[in-house]
């Protein structure tokens, strides 16, 4: 009997089709973001605000993912952007190949930033790449102080928390500080930004957040928003 | 739910692995999983074992060590050789 060192990560289908993805993203400099939260978090919310701030030349566009409906791409799609839903039809995550399907006749060569936003869920998402650069987890503050204790994964594998529906905290017992105390019990190096979709608080750090993550790439998206120009 | 998934990706591992060594059988795969990785080490294992039970690998074995990040990686292959 002998045995011999193996190396390397265990990779399932989903990872070999992510990385081709993840390739694919570089080579045309786009910028991926993976918004996950639960359901009702918040997540289509954000992305409206976000798109009714960014100017309509902006090379944007959105991968809405929900289990039925195309309610998400109907409100995305308000703001001119190309946008489009993948439904999953009972699975609880979008997986790599969804998203390969989904960009399917997008010239990629077009696009600075796309959004990807997942079925709402805590948990299975969080086990699939999508070749993103950067997961990002929402959490509501109706939810309670405790969602990063008990759902580690997520915040664990999140570079940005979003606390969403900021404007609901004077009349919930959500104790803010509590909830990002929590997050960086799990993930020390955890950004946190709190917004609210609904007065638009907080949304100069969300985008300022976005700006410089994609810093690295020379995306030409420039976020609408007094000091908030990129360069062009 | 997705330990399905790992436990082909593992076997599919292991069969390359073999692969380049054709007299050898494979005996038992080490594998790490962190506390963060998402995976649940039994339900791997349930799945692992009826990926194998009837395939051309069986009876390999899994041995799984646990770590406490999201490490989900290779750590050696036993093999038995003729
Ligand atoms: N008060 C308040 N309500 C919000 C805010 N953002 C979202 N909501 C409300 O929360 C509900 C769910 O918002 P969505 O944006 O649909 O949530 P989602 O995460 O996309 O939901 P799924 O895609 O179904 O998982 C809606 O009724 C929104 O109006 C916010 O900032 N403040
Ligand atoms: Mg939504």
């Amino acid at each position: 009997m002998i045995r011999v060192p193996m190396e390397g990560k265990v990779l399932n289908e989903n990872e070999k089709a992510a990385a081709a993805l993840r390739a694919e993203f570089s080579r045309h400099n786009v910028f991926v973001v993976n918004l996950i939260g639960s359901p009702g978090c918040g997540k289509t919310a954000l992305l409206e605000r976000t798109l009714e701030s960014f100017d309509p030349s902006r090379r944007v566009a959105v991968l809405t993912g929900d289990i039925q409906t195309d309610a998400d791409a109907a409100r995305l799609a308000r703001y001119g952007f190309p946008v489009r839903q993948i439904t999953t039809a009972g699975a609880c995550h979008l997986d790599a190949r969804m998203v390969r399907n989904a960009l399917d006749g997008w010239d990629l060569a077009n696009l600075d930033l796309l959004f990807i936003e997942n079925v709402g869920n805590l948990v299975c998402p969080t086990s699939y790449d999508l070749g993103e650069a950067h997961k990002i987890v929402l959490l509501s503050v109706t939810e309670g102080e405790e969602k990063p204790l008990k759902y580690p994964g997520i915040f664990f594998k999140a570079d940005l928390m979003a606390m969403t529906k900021i404007d609901l905290l004077p009349y919930v017992p959500f104790r803010a500080d509590v909830a990002e105390r929590n997050a960086r019990q799990i993930h020390p190096g955890i950004e946190i930004v709190r917004v609210s979709s609904t007065t638009g608080a907080g949304m100069e750090d969300w985008l300022r957040w976005l700006r410089a993550a994609s810093a690295g790439l020379a995306v030409h998206f420039m976020l609408a928003g007094n000091n908030c120009r990129a360069p062009v | 739910m997705h330990e399905v998934g790992i436990a082909a990706g593992i076997l599919d591992a292991v069969r390359k692995e073999t692969a380049m060594r054709p007299a050898a059988r494979a005996v038992k795969v080490g594998v790490r999983i962190g506390e963060m990785a998402g995976i649940d080490p039994e339900s791997l294992a349930f799945c692992f074992e009826a990926l194998v039970k009837g395939s051309d690998l069986e009876p390999l074995a899994l041995e799984i060590h646990r770590a406490p990040a999201d490490e989900l990686e290779f750590v050696f292959l036993e093999l038995e050789e003729p």
